[in-house]
């Protein structure tokens, strides 16, 4: 799925009963994209509701990879679910600031933290 | 592989298939006879019994060994056999037993000087040449003078051998046939009782002819004198069965015959006489009684009378008027045959007597014509020169072939027959093809010739197949005689009954379509006036109103001055093809049409974007302000994307710009972008500020486009106080350059636009100064797969720095001098305070 050049890695963990951890490493843009929505839309597919992404690894990210995080935003929202960013380096959180979507998405330093979110009763999201 | 070539076994009660496949199949020979026993058995001498005996199959197999052994033992064998064939000589001439010739022969070579061989070669010689009585005269000179006298053979007695060669000498001397019948009547006849002689000849037409006759009456001999083909006589019989007739009384065989009235019981002898395989004729001997059975010895003097006429009846020619001129005895030379041979269109064979002791063994192929095509597939080379059997074993079996040769060599009599099979061994496989065979005499020459049917007949099938399965009419025009021929598949492509005459090349525009007129001109010019071969398609029209597609080929035939006289060609029916053909165009019409679709939906889309947005604009008319936009399309069509921008005076006063961004591109993008612009325009005239505009178009962009996502910046300029209200829906913020600065204004708070059914913005101030300028942009602008959004935008302020006098110089700088690496489409607006 991904180029050679660019190769996109995505390890799934499942650090607990309904949440997916995806550790994500590499660029993430037009050309790997489709290698992390397959693998949000599989764990989708097994019921899980809740989904960690990890992007410390990842330096880049274009508008193809903000559309990933989107789509998965809407999707588990209409589905009591949550999607979490987990220690995007500068580059990566500047274009999650720029797009607003740091405003809807929880953006976390850790996976613990992330996971300490998910237990928290979220009622409607912080703005 | 045929049943026919094997000979059958019925010893063995074998099938002649199981022999054939013994050496693959040993399981299935339970006889528990092992092919090489029987082989083993076999010793040349056995050959002749070989023939008839055993498979041919297993024959042919010994053939080759057999053929080595002989040559090797012809090598060693041949000097002895000399000596012997001497000695048999002097037997004979001198009258003496073997032990007596021997001396003789070694006493000759002593006084000669030469080696044993050599004499023994001279005396052969000398007997070749048919000069036996001068030979055993100088012998017998030269012994009488040497040795101890054995008497004057010469002239000696009444002894068989004796007469026998007073008969030869008296026969070799006879100017014609008639002295011969009259020298053998009396010197060698007349002593073993019989009374007449008559000698027949046998013509290639298959009647005989009385060559000549001792003991009859002339009138009897000019009744006789023509006996025509078919009428079985005796002596008819004796040719027809090939073997001397022995009869004790005419008249019980019910058999016409010369002499009959007069010798009506008398016995009868009719031998064939032939020398070399060859049949000349018949000795016919009639005694006046009853006759009763020959000892052996007098037969085999007979038998030898026989080959004595056979000799004279090839040597002389016959004296019997016309007859004798319309066939000539002049033996014509083998090349004469050669040529002829070589003039047939059939693979043809000279085939020339092989004999071995008088006797005819084989066939010597002397000669395979240019189309000589070998059953077995070998080359000519291999063919020609070799000995009949030897290159054809199996011509010897079931097939008859060989026996049909002897036999029209025998007899003169030719041979046809339409279905034979031939059969060539090769590595031991017997490959079989039916031909179509004639054998006929010629001297003393055989001409054989076959036609392998198969492959002829296949052939012409196949074309007449080809013909009709790809609908070609085949013709042949004659210029100067209007003869026109067609083939029967032509008159059906011309739906013309086949008795029907053919139509002219010059009148092909008649039956044609009108339309066509010009092509078939056209064709019928460079065919006719320049003399080249032409084709062209036209639409024949039949008697039967159906249309046909139809390709005509032609080439002229130009004679030896250079004159058109013939023109040959095909019609063939390409109705099918052209159908495919119009089908195939349709589709490329249909195709062209989809592409060209393709291409109007993209123009389409460019056509919209610029009716919304004209890439360049007249100068906004805004109060205090200057307002420049630039839009710049994507390079290729189809990547129309979603940006817009807008800039309009409201009813309040204040200046609505707004820059906007579709994700995607193409029609669907440039849809949503029109929605949200109108709609903003739409919100803008309600007067709420530019937080609250961008709540409602999130709501515009979540509910009514579907999953549209998209990126604005939307500020409201007061021309009163200068002052820029904004917000931004995850858009990238304004620059504002001032003096020599530009600066990014702060990432308020903003998510894009259709990420979530509700969303508030943030909305943020800006003071703006006298010649500030304000630039609002999309990320076609900046956007560089190789870099950060924060390197390109330091980049950008960079550029936009060193602000050129005019508001529009800077922003067609920033187009021109962009560093984007993306072709995506781009959208610039710029204010400048005035």
């Amino acid at each position: 799925m991904s180029i050679a050049q660019n190769p996109l890695s995505v390890e799934v963990a499942l650090p607990r009963e309904g949440i997916a951890l995806l550790t994500v490493e590499g660029h993430l843009d037009i050309d790997t994209a489709t290698g992390l929505q397959h693998h949000l839309a599989n764990q989708f597919q097994h019921g899980r509701r809740h989904f960690l992404l990890d992007l410390s690894a990842v330096p880049f990210m274009d508008s193809s990879g903000m559309n990933i995080i989107i789509r998965a935003y809407q999707q588990t929202r209409e589905s009591s679910g949550s999607v979490h960013i987990i220690g995007p380096p500068p580059a990566v959180r500047r274009i999650l600031d720029l797009t607003g979507v740091s405003i809807t998405v929880p953006v976390s330093d850790t996976v613990d933290e992330a996971l300490a979110l998910v237990d928290r009763p979220r009622g409607e999201p912080e703005i | 592989m045929s049943r026919t070539e094997q000979c059958p076994d019925p010893a063995e009660g074998r099938s002649p298939d199981e022999s054939a496949e013994e050496p693959a199949d040993e399981t299935a020979d339970e006889s528990g006879d092992e092919p090489g026993n029987e082989s083993a058995d076999e010793s040349p001498d056995d050959s002749a019994a070989l023939l008839t005996t055993y498979p041919v199959g297993r024959l042919a197999a010994t053939v080759e060994r057999l053929r080595r052994e002989v040559r090797a033992a012809q090598a060693e064998a041949d000097g002895r056999a000399l000596i012997e064939l001497a000695k048999g000589i002097l037997v004979e001439r001198l009258g003496c037993g073997p032990a007596q010739a021997a001396r003789q022969l070694a006493e000759l070579t002593e006084q000669a000087g030469v080696s044993t061989l050599e004499l023994a070669v001279e005396v052969i010689n000398q007997a070749a040449r048919d000069r036996l009585s001068e030979v055993a005269d100088a012998f017998l000179t030269a012994a009488k003078s040497t040795d101890a006298p054995t008497g004057d053979t010469s002239s000696r007695g009444h002894s068989p051998a004796v007469r026998m060669r007073e008969a030869e000498s008296g026969a070799l001397a006879a100017p014609d046939t008639q002295a011969v019948a009259d020298s053998l009547l009396q010197h060698a006849l007349t002593p073993l009782g019989a009374v007449a002689v008559a000698i027949w000849t046998v013509r290639s037409d298959g009647s005989l002819t009385l060559a000549g006759s001792a003991g009859f009456s002339p009138a009897e001999a000019g009744r006789w004198h023509h006996v025509p083909p078919g009428v079985v006589t005796v002596a008819r019989t004796s040719l027809s069965e090939r073997a001397g007739q022995w009869i004790g009384s005419l008249a019980e065989t019910g058999l016409p015959s010369i002499g009959q009235h007069q010798y009506p019981d008398g016995g009868r002898a009719a031998i064939p006489a032939g020398t070399g395989g060859r049949i000349h004729g018949a000795l016919e001997i009639v005694w006046p009684s009853r006759l009763e059975p020959q000892p052996p010895q007098v037969v085999r003097q007979v038998e030898a009378l026989a080959e004595l006429c056979a000799r004279t009846l090839e040597t002389y020619a016959f004296v019997h008027g016309d007859e004798a001129l319309r066939e000539p005895r002049v033996v014509p030379d083998a090349t004469e045959l050669v040529d002829l041979a070589d003039g047939l269109h059939d693979p043809a064979l000279v085939l020339v007597p092989y004999l071995d002791g008088g006797q005819l063994v084989d066939f010597h192929i002397h000669h395979v014509n240019s189309r000589f095509l070998d059953p077995a597939g070998r080359p000519r080379g291999l063919v020609n020169g070799a000995m009949l059997l030897e290159a054809y074993p199996m011509a010897a079996g079931e097939s008859d072939l060989f026996q049909r040769i002897e036999r029209v060599y025998a007899t003169g009599e030719p041979f046809r027959a339409q279905r034979m099979n031939l059969t060539a061994l090769v590595d031991q496989v017997p490959l079989s093809a039916v031909a179509e065979i004639s054998i006929s005499r010629h001297a003393n020459s055989v001409l054989l010739i076959w036609r392998i049917e198969d492959e002829t007949a296949r052939l012409a099938s196949i074309l007449q197949h080809a013909q009709r399965l790809g609908r070609i009419g085949g013709f042949e025009e004659n210029l100067l005689t209007g003869e026109i021929t067609w083939n029967t598949q032509l008159f059906t492509l011309y739906g013309r009954p086949p008795t029907s005459a053919p139509v002219p090349l010059e009148e092909l525009p008649v039956h044609a379509h009108p339309d066509d007129a010009v092509t078939i001109g056209r064709f019928l010019r460079t065919l006719l006036h320049h003399r080249r071969p032409a084709s062209a398609s036209f639409r024949l029209r039949r008697p039967d109103e159906v249309t046909r597609h139809i390709r005509v080929v032609a080439e002229p035939v130009l004679d030896a001055d250079g004159r058109l006289f013939v023109v040959r060609g095909a019609y063939q029916d390409i109705s099918a093809q052209h159908w495919t053909e119009v089908a195939l165009a349709a589709t490329r019409v249909q195709l062209a049409h989809t592409e060209q679709q393709a291409t109007e939906r993209s123009r389409l889309t460019l056509q919209l974007q610029h009716a919304i947005m004209p890439p360049t604009q007249d100068p906004l008319r805004a109060p205090g302000i200057d307002v420049a936009v630039r839009y710049r399309p994507a390079e290729t069509e189809h990547l129309v994307g979603g940006d817009w921008y807008d800039a309009v005076v409201l009813p309040s006063g204040l200046v609505l710009l707004c820059v906007g961004d579709v994700a995607g591109h193409g029609m669907e993008a440039a849809t949503s972008m029109v929605v949200l612009r109108n709609a903003l325009r739409g919100l803008a005239v309600t007067g709420a500020g530019p937080g609250q505009l961008l709540t409602w178009l999130n709501s515009v962009a979540h509910h009514l486009t579907g999953t549209v996502t998209a990126t604005a910046v939307c500020g409201l300029y007061d021309p009163q106080n200068r002052t820029l209200r904004w917000a931004r829906a995850g858009h990238l913020p304004p620059v504002l350059v001032r003096d020599t600065g530009a600066t990014s204004l702060p990432l308020v708070k903003g998510l894009l636009l259709g990420a979530a059914p509700q969303a508030t913005y943030e909305e943020d101030e800006v003071q703006l100064a006298v010649d500030d300028t304000l630039l609002m942009y999309t990320d076609g602008l900046i956007e560089r797969r190789d870099r950060s959004m924060e390197e390109s935008m330091t980049q950008l302020l960079t550029m936009v720095r060193a602000a050129p006098s005019t508001l529009d110089q800077q922003l067609d700088r920033l187009l021109t001098y962009s560093r984007s690496d993306t072709d995506d489409d781009t959208c610039i607006i710029g204010i400048r305070v005035s």
